[in-house]
């Protein structure tokens, strides 16, 4: 075999065998269509964003203890607000947390611990509710609203009229034509928030309406109803999220305030804002009756709102692809 | 003529953190700018050809670095550039970008003027008075009719085409040394494309500046080149002058490219196509990156990595089908006679006839 | 032809008139200001040929395609399909019947696919609304062979549109068009988003599917080099009008119009030394007076109309007889 003279730049090869290396190789054409990556899923994206986030697992934790004890809690301690069985032990009364009384006792000498459990329950069973209430409505309607120009023009000027009413003010006057309580207050708060995450999602739907892939839906003879179950909604998951996100932390104020003011909560339901305005007077004294039911409160409202924000970031499906 | 070499990147490699795995945009090239030439970078999306040129000029994304390689300009190795700082005396000033789409290259709240003349006054150190005049000047020169009155307009009142050529001007305020257009006219009408790269030739023959032109369109090459390359897959895979790679092409990708040309289909029959998709860069090559595409593969091809080949003085290219061991392969039927075929297409003027 | 037909009676249509768009008028109304995109447009298209819409951006080349498959509404004019007139308000069967006959491909990968939803929901849409399909298994076969018909393997379908590359997701759109087996595709820019070599394959795969089931196919592009390869008859768009419509072949050699002359004159030669001798001709629209010779469409040969007032038209007869 002759010296073979390469007119490589850089390093030849070599070796004899190299003669069977030349020759040609059959193209595969299905080959290369074939995708490698593992299968796709969405919720294991999600997931798997979300617990990349310590603080968020930090919060979940916080909020998880928070709503299972309020939940649970109350059911074995036999509080009852209206009943005060240490009234005239004054011994009982004003006990800073101790090892009996982990939270101390308050006025009547009744378990803080208890009172603000029940108190926080309550808290949340009208924040989730009245969330829940707002949010399937409001993205019922909203999604409606958005896809459809006939019902925008009729529903902007319904919101136009109803957003221009302060919230707060509406809903204190409701309260007071109504009359205290759970199921009062719960109807009250949603009666119009609804309206808001309606808009909200208008919005959104109006931005993926004119996409090419739902104009290939209309084309394709797909239904409006089909449409917003399969183009939109899915995209709206980390949307709907954020407004969940936004409304709890909102709704624990606002019960808080009003019964601060004196109009949420009767006498006989615990409450963590008539807590608070109770013990407002003891900022100086016995400032942990006032202190403990604020950072409850605050530490919920926290908590539940950055799991919120962080499960909205994870489930935008544009955080998944590369 | 000898010209002289303007910029030297040599053995480069470019390495992007994404998530938790490394992708390697560039993998090993070296390449060099020669003076007042125009060279054309060619290749398909992940072929590296932004990623490359962002290189000379720092602008890579955040997470990506040089992880090997210099390039010399002007006496100095610009890898060795650490700081925004640093890269303030080259960026704008001696090396100059232009990108694709002139919508997000200027400022919707400022007006065409005032984006001018601030470059000017920043870097040549003008007054404001004199600025302006340097910018209406420039606006003229690039083809803005009335620009004294249009100096005070915002970037929507102007087409895509305009904006493309404001774009220019600002690029051009103070006179780079090289000016890198990155697909510059993919987002424009044909008839404004045309009008656009006739435009920066002038101003390079005018303004002496070397331009580098990314682009996928062949076409576009053809026009404006005096050099090639063509990357594939994070490597230079040919090099030659324009004649070069256009009549004697010697990698199987520049024959595919050339060949998937619809001026170069038949009617009645299928157009030359290359089938699958680029390699995925996140894991390292083994071999000829294009091998399993590659219809003039060999075995050697999924082996080892071809070295370059030198064919004249000014083409090289990287594949084992120049090896003398390797069996003769003749190019596609579409592209073997491609001036001929070609110029029977067009009329006077060159003009497309079909 | 009769407006309406008569029950029983068969629609009557020859193959040149196919498709038929008389006196097409489109507005756009923003808020209160109407802007006219397509200003009064004729045309036919044959039964089995491949006519291109060609134009550059705001042409409305695109608004044509939309409103012929009715996803735009017509201002005035009208659409016959098969001899049905198929715009303005129709019942619900023609309504299907064009969802049957008439499918669209769009023009960017990344937006027309759902990528909330799988490759098999994706390709299966079309069929779902209209059950065409025995049972589930027949459903599935179904998927099957329109993904590989477009050169894809059976494992995509439960991948998510992503996961592929932008000719791959554009064969997608192709399969999720062709499951319906349309007669007519308006396939809009279809390639214009697509790396160029990625071209040739979905050009390929539209000429052999043409070849295969006698498809008829509206090519709407503004890349003169690639309608030569794929089209029969061209109409030349500028500004919502159709100023020059002729067989491929003629309008190349004799091309009248100086908007179509400056096309063609812009078009870049994958050939060097024609490129750089090239010497551009600009269109100027200042060489049209229409102020008092208004112009109209009309033939200046068998197959070749022009938009010209009388004047041009009498120098262009002139040309031709040089």
């Amino acid at each position: 075999m002759s010296e073979t003279v390469s007119t490589a730049v850089e390093n030849p090869v070599e070796t004899p065998e190299d003669e069977n290396l030349f020759v040609f190789v059959p193209l595969e054409a299905q080959a290369s269509e074939h995708i490698a990556a593992p299968n796709y899923s969405y919720w294991r994206s999600v997931f798997r964003r979300f617990f990349s986030n310590k603080v968020a697992i930090a919060m979940l934790i916080i909020s998880g203890f928070i709503i299972v004890m309020s939940i649970v809690q109350p059911m074995f301690s036999g509080y009852d607000p209206s009943s005060t069985p240490h009234i005239n032990e004054f011994e009982t009364h004003f006990n800073w947390p101790n090892a009996t009384y982990w939270f101390g006792t308050d006025k009547v000498g009744n378990s803080l611990w208890d009172v603000v459990w029940a108190g926080t329950r309550n808290s949340l069973l009208i924040a989730f509710v009245a969330t829940a209430i707002t949010t399937v409505l409001g993205v019922v309607v909203g999604a409606f609203w958005g896809y459809s120009k006939k019902a925008d023009v009729v529903l902007l000027e319904v919101y136009n009229v109803i957003y221009n009413i302060p919230y707060t003010l509406f809903v204190m006057v409701m309260m007071y034509i109504l009359g205290r309580g759970i199921g009062t207050l719960i109807f009250t708060l949603s009666c119009t928030s609804w309206l808001g995450t309606a808009y909200f999602i208008r919005v959104q739907v109006m931005i993926i309406r004119d996409r090419e892939y739902n104009l290939a839906s209309r084309c394709l003879g797909t239904s409006t109803w089909n449409i917003i179950k399969h183009n939109v909604l899915p995209f709206l998951v980390s949307v709907i999220v954020t407004t969940v996100s936004r409304d709890l932390p909102s709704f624990i104020s606002y019960e808080v305030f009003l019964s601060y003011l004196g109009i949420g909560l009767t006498q006989k339901t615990a409450s963590l804002g008539r807590m608070i305005q109770d013990y407002a007077q003891y900022m100086q004294s016995s400032w942990y009756l006032f202190w403990i039911p604020v950072t409850i409160s605050a530490l919920i409202s926290v908590s539940l709102y950055i799991v919120g924000q962080t499960m909205a970031d994870a489930s935008d499906p544009k955080t998944h692809m590369i | 003529m000898e010209k002289n070499v303007i910029l030297s990147a040599r053995d480069i490699e470019v390495k992007f953190k994404v998530r938790s795995r490394v992708l390697t945009a560039i993998r090993d090239v070296s390449l060099d700018l020669y003076e007042n030439e125009v060279l054309a970078i060619v290749g398909e999306s992940g072929s590296g050809k932004s990623v490359f040129t962002k290189t000379f000029t720092g602008m890579l994304e955040e997470n990506g670095s040089v992880s090997n390689g210099e390039i010399w300009f002007e006496g100095e190795d610009l890898l060795k550039i650490k700081n925004d700082a640093g890269w303030e005396r080259i960026r704008g000033k001696k090396i100059a970008t232009i990108f694709q789409d002139p919508m997000t290259s200027l400022n919707p709240v400022r007006t065409i003027g005032y984006q001018i003349s601030e470059v000017i006054m920043k870097h040549q150190g003008k007054s404001k008075e004199e600025a302006k005049k340097i910018a209406i000047d420039l606006m003229e020169r690039v083809g803005i009719v009335d620009a004294a009155k249009r100096f005070d307009e915002y970037p929507f009142m102007y087409s895509g085409g305009m904006r493309q050529r404001i774009v220019i001007a600002i690029a051009l305020a103070c006179r780079p040394k090289i000016l890198i257009c990155d697909e510059p006219t993919t987002a424009l009408d044909v008839t404004i494309q045309a009008q656009i790269i006739e435009l920066i030739k002038e101003l390079s023959k005018e303004y002496g500046f070397t331009t580098v032109y990314i682009t996928h369109d062949l076409g576009v090459v053809a026009n404006v080149a005096d050099k090639v390359a063509v990357m594939y897959a994070g490597q230079i895979v040919e090099y030659g002058t324009v004649e070069e790679i256009f009549y004697e092409p010697k990698h199987p990708y520049t024959w595919a490219l050339l060949s998937s040309l619809p001026q170069l289909g038949i009617k009645g029959e299928d157009l030359y196509a290359i089938t699958g998709t680029p390699p995925s860069l996140y894991d390292k090559v083994k071999g000829d990156a294009f091998a399993p595409r590659n219809p003039y593969a060999m075995k050697i091809d999924f082996e080892q990595e071809p070295p370059f080949f030198q064919i004249t003085a000014t083409h090289r290219a990287k594949t084992w089908l120049l090896d003398p061991r390797a069996p003769k392969a003749e190019p596609p039927k579409a592209i073997r006679n491609l001036h001929e075929r070609l110029s029977s297409m067009v009329g006077e003027g060159g003009t497309y006839r079909g | 032809m009769a407006d309406e037909l008569k029950k029983g009676q068969e629609p009557f249509y020859t193959d040149d008139q196919f498709l038929q768009v008389k006196n097409m008028v489109v507005t756009y109304t923003n808020g209160k200001k109407k802007f006219e995109a397509i200003h009064n447009i004729s045309f036919d298209v044959h039964k089995g040929e491949t006519f291109a819409l060609v134009g550059e951006s705001g042409s409305g080349k695109t608004t044509i395609g939309r409103a012929i498959i009715r996803i735009l509404p017509l201002a005035s004019g009208e659409v016959w399909f098969k001899g049905r007139k198929i715009s303005g308000k129709i019942g619900k069967e023609l309504d299907k019947f064009v969802i049957r006959n008439m499918q669209m491909v769009f023009q960017d990968p990344a937006a027309s696919l759902n990528e909330r939803a799988t490759i098999d929901y994706i390709v299966s849409e079309g069929l779902y609304n209209f059950h065409l399909y025995k049972d589930e298994q027949d459903r599935h076969d179904k998927v099957v062979k329109a993904l590989t018909d477009v050169g894809l393997l059976e494992e995509h379908i439960t991948r998510y549109p992503h996961e592929f590359s932008g000719g791959q997701r554009q064969r997608i759109g192709v399969a999720r068009a062709m499951i319906m087996e349309p007669e007519l595709l308006i396939a809009d820019e279809p390639i214009s988003a697509l790396d160029v070599s990625i071209r040739a394959q979905v050009l390929n795969l539209l000429k052999g599917l043409q070849r295969d089931h006698g498809l008829t196919i509206i090519f709407i592009a503004h890349d003169l080099s690639v309608v030569r390869y794929v089209s029969d008859r061209i109409a030349v768009i500028h500004y919502g009008q159709i100023v020059e419509l002729a067989d491929t072949n003629e309008l190349f050699k004799n091309p009248l119009h100086p908007y179509t002359k400056s096309l063609l004159s812009a078009v870049p030669m994958p050939d060097p030394a024609i490129e750089k001798h090239k010497k551009l001709i600009v269109y100027n629209e200042a060489v049209h007076d229409y102020s008092v010779d208004k112009p109209s469409f009309r033939q200046i040969k068998p197959g070749h109309m022009i938009w010209a007032n009388d004047k041009e038209f009498a120098e262009y007869m002139k040309q031709e007889i040089d």
